[in-house]
């Protein structure tokens, strides 16, 4: 596949070898070792690289499923840092602290770097020879239905080459779970809209009315959405957008509106209904659905007072377009679909269809569009296992035995199966359970294609390449994997690509046409397309329908006070360590949460109000109880919380993951109930319900806020003014 | 430096702006931070970690107080005892070193580690402190950081592989030595030499603060205030914030100024570098 002279392959190893060489640090390139490359000095250099001068690679974070672009910084063979590709439309040239952690996860020292091969307790290094080999005789006599495929979100010709292997094992068992995925919303917007995710235009609200959506922190596309957010703010003909976030505990989002208002859990689409009764604009079955909702009544339910109420309904009225958005506290209850239709038909009564919710661009290869996760397929998966009926199973890209919660005993499940292969990073709590590990390059030393959930202008295709030469000789990239594992089956078809990067060439030169490259030969098309690190397409626009079906929408009576368990538990995701995949990464560790500054940690949110009821003060550790189990963690005392409610961060409690992760804070999941949302499956992440009682032992809490908390002291040091007090028309 | 060198050649390490025998010329480094952008995602804070080698301390360390970030995200309530923050918080993006002009670190220096460039920055020389301490304590912004520890050789700081990730622009400190913000002296160092050898001054947008350069919302601005081209200077002036002033005229008037620039501690005469536009709420709601 590979004629010219020099491949960008080699050209990343020269790179890396005189870079190591050059630092006189060994840094771990066993490439010194085997001896089979040449050393380039300094005098004969190529002239991608000047010593001591940083040049830029695109390439594609693999932090999350956003899709932003990155440029990363390389100095005599070694990537430095990671900043955002200006010609993304996604993320125009920045890039989120998550993101710009890629580097700790590359570097991070608590890498595998062998395959290992469970004997007892350990782990014992073995060649991938011997593994694949291993594979392949687990596999005999193996029915297709016998074997199963966890794996995170996949999009690009990863995904195409996973179904092929799929396809050769005839198994249709290819569970794609995130474990913080808007399942519920997609559902209701594909009923309301016709497409699973429009395009939402923040930039063109003059108001926008967000239940629980957290989209600057942890949300479908944040440093998307950040940027159009600043839009909205600098305002469409100079008035300034407004953000009213409804939401029972305060997410980054919720700590920028201009209104914040305290819900009472569940209660979300009551008040939406609410707000379409009091709009008063309603007609036919729509006015006969909400005509219930009275204000007395809906402030009743939701905790919400009648003029504040009043006072939202009267800005939407006034302020056209708006727009509506449904986020993770909506969806995450039983009637969490209803939520969601409820907020949506709130968005067609103010005629934001089409305006500030635009119809998506479609993807000109279908078999390239993400295989988008969620926890329904969690539980079929974990039901399968605890039916036993699988032999075989794959693994990777997720963290089940963390992430499921503690009703669905999954690490008791996963035990069933017969042989687990986890394809990992580091040895976290999933792959400690399995029995072969495949260690993985890491997402700046590997090759691929990715296509976002969350496209804005026009379609395009990511492109990932190794931003330096791989640390460890011995891993592998998760493609590489997936393409030796194909030619078990049928070596005839692929036994013409080398390795993963030969298949993902050729597959993008034979559609060079499709791909803008019409004119071009093969070599100036590909480095082109390299340098560039995105593809962009043309795609065609999806039509919008735009009708919320009411005939279904009923939302349930609010619901009764839990005499032993009487709070509700929220989890609270946060931007930079979402579900905790990356905890290990020392810099976000140590990032204060923007909301409470803690670091190294987790808390429990509580109410002042409720905390002075029971006698708590912050750095009391609480047992938080649910029916499934129970935690202990530090309080922090956080007036942006329903008092009904607690919250304790997910991603921390990990006890394996390495150095950075083990041993820090506890992990919610565990004590999270099996709820589902009815009409999806999905996992209804809050509807656990909780009690919490002192332990009687108090600690310090490591935080970033000083002794006066929260508060100024009558000093001018964050300021405030409001609208009516300014002109921001004249500013720069 | 000996007592006596120090004391005999006092004025020409320190340097006090603004002063007419060495006007701004050609650049004054500065900032505008719009705290109506600033959503307090903390993309600038880590940027700051992976751009200045900044250590990671750990836990403990952390409770201890010796944290190492250069920026800090700092968030207030509103002090009006309701019962919930119904208004959000008030986000403080980046509290960081504000490159004084009349620095008070600067004057309590035994040793004139810490002085002022031509070009309006507040430097530390590293090979020159001697970990008195001092200037931290006079430092009304609380934004310098002390080494108490040789994290190069502590454990878990950077093991292994991860020393391959620091930036080899920037020294690595070690024990015993004040750090703090440069607003990325070595980007900017970069863009000078590059500007020189051209016989130009260095062209606004040219230079970036890393976290400038992350900031998701474009919140922050960072330019050359004297430069009348730079987004920096046109936010400043349409302001009315004057940099050598410590009360502003604008705020002398009885009328409620519309104008939203103010620079924390004003009052204190220590003249900031770094201009903060005060966050907007909605009155209608």
């Amino acid at each position: 596949m590979i004629d010219s002279g020099i491949d960008r392959r080699d050209f990343l190893k020269v790179l890396g070898w005189s870079g190591a060489a050059v630092a006189l640090s060994g840094c771990g390139n066993t490439s010194i070792e085997d001896g089979k490359e040449t050393v380039v000095s300094y005098v004969e250099a190529n002239d991608y690289m000047v010593p001591g001068i940083g040049v830029y690679f695109n390439s594609t974070c693999a932090q999350c499923d956003a899709g932003c672009s990155i440029n990363g910084r390389i100095r005599e063979g070694r990537v430095l840092k990671l900043e955002g590709n200006p010609d993304s439309a996604i993320n125009k040239g920045k890039l989120c602290g998550l993101g710009q952690a890629g580097v700790q996860h590359h570097y991070n020292p608590d890498r595998v770097r062998e395959p290992l091969l469970r004997k007892g307790n350990k782990g014992e290094a073995i060649s991938w020879d011997k593994a694949y080999a291993l594979i392949a005789e687990k596999m005999a006599g193996v029915q297709g239905d016998e074997i199963a495929l966890l794996s995170g979100g996949v999009s690009g010709h990863l995904k195409v080459l996973l179904g092929n292997y799929l396809d050769s094992l005839n198994t249709k068992n290819h569970f794609v779970y995130e474990a913080v995925a808007p399942g519920v919303v997609r559902a209701a917007n594909q009923k309301a809209y016709g497409v699973e995710m429009p395009r939402y235009r923040l930039d063109k609200a003059k108001v926008i009315l967000s239940f629980g959506a957290d989209f600057l922190g942890a949300w479908v596309s944040p440093v998307h959405f950040s940027q159009q957010y600043a839009q909205f703010r600098k305002g469409v003909d100079g008035q300034r957008g407004v953000l009213v976030q409804v939401e029972s505990k305060m997410t980054l989002t919720g700590a920028n509106a201009d209104r914040w208002l305290a819900v009472k859990p569940g209660t979300e689409g009551v008040l939406a209904l609410g707000i379409i009764n009091a709009l008063g604009t309603a007609a036919g079955e729509v006015a006969d659905l909400v005509k219930e909702y009275s204000l007395v009544r809906v402030s009743r339910e939701t905790g919400v007072s009648v003029s504040q109420i009043e006072k939202v309904t009267a800005l939407l009225k006034m302020r056209s377009p708006s727009l509506v958005l449904a986020g993770s506290a909506a969806e995450g209850y039983a009637h969490g679909s209803q939520n969601a239709a409820a907020i949506n038909l709130l968005n067609q009564v103010l005629g934001n269809v089409g305006k500030t919710i635009e119809a998506p661009v479609s993807v000109p290869f279908p078999q390239m569009v993400p295989s988008k996760g969620n926890t329904a397929a969690l539980k079929k998966f974990n039901d399968g296992l605890s039916a036993g009926k699988y032999k075989v199973v794959f693994s990777f890209g997720a963290n089940p035995v963390f992430t499921a919660p503690g009703a669905f005993k999954f690490k008791d499940n996963f035990a069933k199966a017969g042989f687990k292969v986890a394809f990992a990073h580091y040895l976290d709590e999933t792959a400690l359970q399995a029995d072969l590990v495949l260690p993985l390059d890491s997402a700046l030393e590997d090759w691929g294609t990715q296509v976002p959930e969350y496209l804005t202008e026009g379609a395009q295709i990511n492109i990932q390449q190794p931003l330096m030469e791989k640390l460890h000789a011995n891993t592998r990239g998760v493609g590489d994997i997936v393409l030796a594992l194909l030619k078990q089956k049928k070596s005839e078809e692929y036994k013409s690509y080398e390795d993963y990067y030969a298949y993902l060439r050729s597959a993008l030169l034979q559609n060079k046409g499709a791909l803008g490259g019409g004119g071009a030969d093969d070599d100036t098309f590909w480095t082109d397309t390299l340098s560039r690190g995105i593809v962009k397409l043309a795609g065609s626009a999806v039509g919008l329908t735009g009708h919320q079906n009411v005939a279904g929408l009923k939302l349930p009576a609010v619901a009764e006070e839990n005499e032993h368990y009487p709070l509700y538990l929220i989890p609270g995701v946060t931007a930079s360590l979402r579900d905790g995949r990356h905890t290990n990464q020392p810099w976000l560790q140590e990032s204060p949460d923007p909301l409470t500054t803690i670091v190294w940690d987790s808390w429990v949110e509580i109410h002042p109000k409720k905390a002075t009821e029971l006698g708590i003060v912050e750095g009391d550790i609480v047992e938080v109880t649910s029916r499934t189990g129970s935690v202990k963690a530090q309080v922090y005392i956080f007036p942006g919380i329903h008092p009904e409610a607690v919250s304790i961060p997910v991603g921390r409690g990990h006890d394996a993951m390495g150095r950075y992760a083990k041993g820090y804070g506890v992990n919610p999941f565990q004590i999270m109930d099996a709820v589902f949302e009815v009409e999806t499956g999905e996992l209804a992440m809050h509807e656990t319900r909780v009690k919490i009682h002192k332990t009687g032992q108090r600690v310090l809490v490591v935080k970033d806020e000083g002794a006066a908390g929260a508060l100024q002291m009558g000093r001018k040091i964050a300021s405030r003014v409001s609208t009516d007090q300014i002109d921001l028309s004249k500013e720069v | 430096m000996s007592v006596s060198n120090l004391l005999e050649n006092w004025a020409q390490v320190r340097h006090e702006h603004p002063i007419n025998d060495k006007p701004h010329d050609p650049y004054k480094w500065a900032m505008a931070i719009d705290l109506d952008a600033c959503t307090g995602c903390n993309a600038c804070s880590v940027a700051c970690y992976a751009e200045n080698n900044l250590p990671v301390v750990g836990r403990e360390k952390f409770q201890h107080g010796q944290q190492m970030h250069w920026m800090r995200v700092e968030r207030y309530w509103d002090e009006d005892g309701r019962e919930f923050p119904d208004q959000g918080f008030q986000f403080l993006p980046m509290m960081m070193c504000q490159q004084c002009e009349a620095a008070p670190c600067e004057t309590v220096c035994p040793v004139a580690a810490t002085n002022h460039t031509a070009d309006g920055l507040n430097s530390q020389i590293y090979n020159r402190c001697i970990g008195s301490r001092y200037c931290s304590a006079n430092c009304p912004f609380k934004v310098r950081y002390f080494n108490w520890y040789d994290y190069p050789t502590t454990d878990n700081v950077w093991p292994a592989e991860m020393t391959q990730q620091l930036n080899p622009d920037v020294s690595v400190r070690g024990k015993g030595v004040m750090e703090k913000c440069t607003f990325c002296v070595q980007r900017l160092s970069a863009a000078k030499v590059v500007a020189k050898g051209e016989g130009r001054i260095v062209r606004e947008g040219e230079v970036q603060t890393a976290c400038q350069q992350a900031c998701p919302t474009g919140a922050i601005s960072f330019g050359n205030l004297v430069n009348p081209e730079s987004r920096v200077h046109k936010q400043w002036e349409a302001q009315q914030v004057v940099l050598d002033k410590d009360k502003q005229e604008k705020d002398e008037k009885e009328e409620r100024a519309v104008l939203r620039g103010y620079r924390i501690l004003e009052e204190l005469r220590a003249y900031p570098s770094v201009m903060y536009l005060e966050r907007v709420r909605e009155s209608a709601v």
